[in-house]
C-alpha cells in the first residue's frame, strides 16, 4: 500500500489532452493495419470484377446468333418425287435433295434484293449454316402440305457470317479463309441493309445440343445440361442420406475413441483430396471393376458423391455441433431417447446448417471437371437428347463443365466465345443454387 | 434473509423414496463423488449445498442417469428409487428419466410453441389418447407450474419469447406434465433475478406435496427457505446431512459450519 502511493508520488503527472509517444504509436499501427484490410478487401474485388466483367464480355455475344429471313420454294419434284406427301416416302430424300433448294433460294434472293456480286449461285452455300438443311428438311417432313409452296424460313447463318456480325471475323481474316469470300461479306452486308440477315436470342444455345467441329453456329449446352441434371440427381440422392447419417451417428452417437478419431481426421483429409484422385478411382472401381456403363450421368454421379460426402459431412456436424447441448438435455430430461432427441430437436434446429452445406456441396459437384474427364464424362452427344430416365442416367453423356471445356478446346474462334457463354450459363446455376441455400437458410432458421 | 419460510415447512418423517448407498463417480481419472450414501424422503425438498466443483450437480445427475450421456463418467454404487436399484442392467434410461423429472440451470426450453413444449413429454410416452386429453394435460401442468394465468392466451407462441423466470416456469411444467414421481433441479433459480426466484421457490414449495424434490443450489438462504432437509458436499464428500434446521442452526461439522458461515467456498 504505501510502496504504491510513494511511486505515484515520484511519477510526473500525465495530460491526456496531449497525445503520448506510446499511444501514437498505437494508432499508426492501427491506421496501418486498417488500410492493409482495406487494400486486400479493394483488390479482391478489383478480381472479381475483372472476373465478371470478361465472363460477360465474351460469353454474352454467345447468346446472339445471325439467322437469314429466306423465302424457299419447296419444289415437289425435288423433296416428294412421288406426288403424294407421304411423310415415310419423303424421308428418303436426304439432305442432299433439300441443299439445292436452299441455294436457289439464297441466290433468288439475291437477285431479288438487286445485289451484284461475282460469287456464283452454287458459291451461296458460305453464306448459311449447313445444319440448315436439316432443319428445312425436318421442317418439310414435319408438315408435308408446305411442299409446293414457297415458304419464309429463318436459317442459321454460316459461323462465318455470325462472325462477321459480331467482329470476330474481319475482311483481312477472311482473305486467309478458305470457307468464305469478301463477296460473301457484302452479300451480307447487303442483305443486312434490308433487314433479312438479323441477329436473335439463340434459345438453341441454352437448349440446344453440342454440334461438330466444323458448326459452331449449331452449338448448344442443352444436352450437358441434361447430364449435370441427372448427375446431381445421383449425387442430391445419395450424399444427402449418407452424409447427414454419417453426421448424426459420428455426432451424436459414436463413442469418443480412438477409431472415432481416425474416422474424424479422415473425413477432413478427404475433403483437401484433389478431385481428379476420385476420378481416377471411380474409374478404376465403377468402370473398370464394376463394369457400369462409360461416359454415362450415373457413374459420374457416383465419382461426385465421393466427392461431396466429406463437405456435406463437415458442415452438417459443423450444424449439429451448434445446436445448443441445453437441447438435447431439456429432451432427454423429459424422457426422450436418444433417437428421439435428435430426430425431434436437433435436427430440426440443425436443418438450415445442412441444407447450406448440401447445397454448397452440390454447387461445387455441379462446376467439377477433372474427375469427369477420367471417367469419360465429356461424351459428343450432337443430337440425341436423352429419351427417358433411365437413358438419362446410363446414356453417355456430357456435363456442363465438361462441355464447356471440350469447346475451349476446339480450333475454331466460334467456339471461344461459346465456352465463354457456357460459362455464363454455368455461373447461373451456381448463383442460383447459393440464392437457394440463402433462402432456405433464411426460411428454417430459428432464433432462441 | 433466514426469517422467510413458508408455513407448511416442518419436517415430518416420511417414507425412503430414493436410497443411495457407497455411490462413486469417476470422470475419467478424476474421482468426483466419493462414497455417498443418502436417503432422500418422500414429499420433501432435500437440497444439496457445497462450493463450486463440490460434485453436487454430478450427485444429483445420478439419480436420473444423466451421467450416462458423458462418455468418460463412470457411476458404480447403489441407488434405488422405490426400492429398485437404478442402475440395474434392465431398467432403460428412458423410462426412468420419465418417472425422474428434471430442471435444468439454465432455462432450456424446446424452440417450440408453449404448448408443444409442455405436450412433447406426455406425447412421447403416450400418456394422451386425444387432442382433449393433451390439452387437458397441458393446462394441468401449467397450472400446477404456476404459470398458466400469464400464457393461456397466448399457447401457440413460442417458449423462448418469455422471460427467463417464465422460461424456468415452463421448464417446471415440462418437467411435472410427464407426471413424474421424482423432480431434480439443478440450480433452477441461478439465472434468475429475485422476483422470478421467489415465484419459482413458493412453485417448489407446492409441488412438495406431490413429488420428492431434490434441488442443488449455490445458495444457502434458498436453500434454508425452501428445503426440509439439507445435504452439505465438499470435495466430493458428504459432510453432513440432516434436517435443514440443524444444518443452519446447529452443524455438526466444523467445515459445515464455515461454509454456511461464508468462510470457505
Amino acid at each position: 500500500m504505501t510502496d504504491a502511493t510513494a511511486a505515484a508520488a515520484l511519477a510526473p503527472k500525465k495530460s491526456i489532452i496531449t497525445v503520448d509517444d506510446r499511444t501514437q504509436k498505437r494508432n499508426a499501427a492501427e491506421k496501418r493495419f486498417r488500410a492493409y484490410g482495406i487494400a486486400a478487401i479493394a483488390a479482391g474485388m478489383v478480381f472479381l470484377v475483372v472476373l465478371l466483367g470478361s465472363i460477360l464480355l465474351n460469353g454474352v455475344t454467345a447468346f446472339q446468333q445471325t439467322f437469314i429471313q429466306v423465302p424457299v420454294y419447296l419444289d415437289p419434284a425435288k423433296v416428294d418425287k412421288e406426288g403424294n406427301r407421304d411423310p415415310e416416302e419423303m424421308a428418303k430424300v436426304s439432305t442432299f435433295g433439300y441443299k439445292p433448294l436452299l441455294i436457289e433460294a439464297m441466290a433468288e434472293l439475291v437477285t431479288e434484293r438487286g445485289i451484284e456480286t461475282e460469287i456464283a449461285p452454287g458459291d451461296m452455300d458460305a453464306l448459311f449454316s449447313s445444319s440448315a438443311v436439316a432443319q428445312l428438311r425436318d421442317r418439310v417432313l414435319a408438315n408435308p402440305d408446305l411442299v409446293g409452296e414457297t415458304v419464309s424460313f429463318n436459317i442459321l447463318a454460316a459461323s462465318r457470317v455470325d462472325g462477321y456480325l459480331k467482329d470476330r471475323v474481319s475482311r483481312d481474316s477472311v482473305a486467309r479463309d478458305k470457307n468464305i469470300d469478301a463477296g460473301h461479306l457484302d452479300i451480307v452486308d447487303a442483305l443486312r441493309a434490308e433487314g433479312d440477315v438479323v441477329k436473335r436470342f439463340n434459345w438453341d444455345f441454352i437448349l440446344g445440343s453440342d454440334a461438330s467441329e466444323s458448326r459452331p453456329e449449331q452449338a448448344g449446352m442443352g444436352v450437358a445440361m441434361l447430364g449435370s441434371f441427372f448427375m446431381m440427381l445421383v449425387v442430391l440422392g445419395l450424399s444427402l442420406p449418407i452424409g447427414v447419417a454419417a453426421s448424426i451417428y459420428l455426432e451424436e452417437f459414436a463413442p469418443q475413441n480412438r477409431l472415432t478419431d481416425v474416422i474424424e481426421v479422415n473425413i477432413s483429409n478427404l475433403a483437401a483430396v484433389p478431385s481428379i484422385v476420385f476420378g481416377i478411382l471411380g474409374l478404376a472401381v465403377f468402370i473398370q471393376f464394376m463394369e457400369f456403363p462409360q461416359s454415362a450421368p450415373l457413374v459420374g454421379g457416383l465419382v461426385l458423391t465421393l466427392m461431396t460426402l466429406p463437405t456435406i459431412i463437415i458442415s452438417t456436424r459443423a450444424a449439429l455441433k451448434s445446436v445448443p447441448p441445453s437441447i438435447r438435455d431439456a429432451a432427454l430430461g423429459v424422457g426422450a431417447s436418444k433417437m428421439q432427441s435428435v430426430f425431434h430437436h436437433v435436427l430440426p434446429l440443425a436443418m438450415p446448417g445442412i441444407l447450406t452445406g448440401t447445397i454448397i456441396g452440390l454447387a461445387q459437384a455441379l462446376g467439377e471437371t477433372a474427375p469427369l474427364l477420367l471417367i469419360g464424362m465429356v461424351g459428343y452427344i450432337a443430337t440425341n437428347y436423352p429419351d427417358g430416365i433411365s437413358s438419362g442416367f446410363l446414356d453417355p453423356n456430357s456435363a456442363m463443365p465438361a462441355q464447356i471445356y471440350e469447346w475451349a478446346k476446339r480450333a475454331d474462334p466460334a467456339y471461344y466465345e461459346r465456352a465463354w457463354g457456357g460459362i455464363i450459363i454455368l455461373l447461373v446455376f451456381l448463383f442460383a443454387m447459393n440464392a437457394i441455400a440463402i433462402l432456405l437458410r433464411r426460411k428454417f432458421e430459428r432464433r432462441w | 434473509m433466514y426469517d422467510r419460510t413458508f408455513p407448511e415447512n416442518a419436517v415430518t418423517a416420511q417414507d425412503i423414496k430414493i436410497e443411495a448407498k457407497g455411490v462413486n463417480v469417476h470422470y475419467g481419472d478424476t474421482h468426483a463423488i466419493k462414497d455417498v450414501s443418502v436417503d432422500i424422503q418422500d414429499k420433501t425438498v432435500t437440497a444439496f449445498i457445497g462450493p463450486s466443483g463440490c460434485g453436487k450437480s454430478t450427485f444429483l445427475r445420478c439419480f436420473n442417469r444423466m451421467n450416462d450421456t458423458i462418455d468418460s463418467a463412470r457411476v458404480t454404487g447403489d441407488i434405488r428409487i422405490d426400492g429398485e436399484d437404478i442402475y440395474d442392467k434392465r431398467v432403460d434410461p428412458v423410462q426412468l428419466r420419465a418417472k425422474v423429472g428434471m430442471v435444468f440451470q439454465k432455462p432450456n426450453p424446446f424452440p417450440k410453441s408453449i404448448y408443444d413444449n409442455v405436450a412433447y413429454g406426455p406425447k412421447i410416452h403416450g400418456l394422451a389418447h386425444t387432442r382433449a386429453d393433451l390439452d387437458d394435460i397441458v393446462e394441468k401442468a401449467l397450472r400446477r407450474g404456476a404459470i398458466w394465468d400469464e400464457v393461456k392466451d397466448r399457447l401457440q407462441a413460442p417458449g423462448t419469447g418469455l422471460s427467463g423466470g417464465q422460461q424456468q416456469r415452463l421448464c417446471i411444467a415440462r418437467a411435472i406434465a410427464t407426471e413424474p414421481e421424482v423432480l431434480l433441479m439443478d440450480e433452477p433459480c441461478s439465472a434468475l433475478d429475485p422476483i422470478a426466484t421467489g415465484q419459482v421457490e413458493e412453485l417448489i414449495d407446492e409441488l412438495r406435496r406431490d413429488y420428492s424434490v431434490v434441488i442443488v443450489t449455490h445458495s444457502m438462504q434458498q436453500a434454508a427457505r425452501v428445503s426440509q432437509k439439507t445435504a452439505f458436499f465438499h470435495l466430493g464428500n458428504l459432510v453432513e446431512y440432516g434436517d435443514t434446521d440443524e444444518i443452519f442452526t446447529n452443524p455438526q461439522d466444523p467445515k459445515t459450519e464455515s461454509y454456511i458461515t461464508g468462510r470457505i467456498g
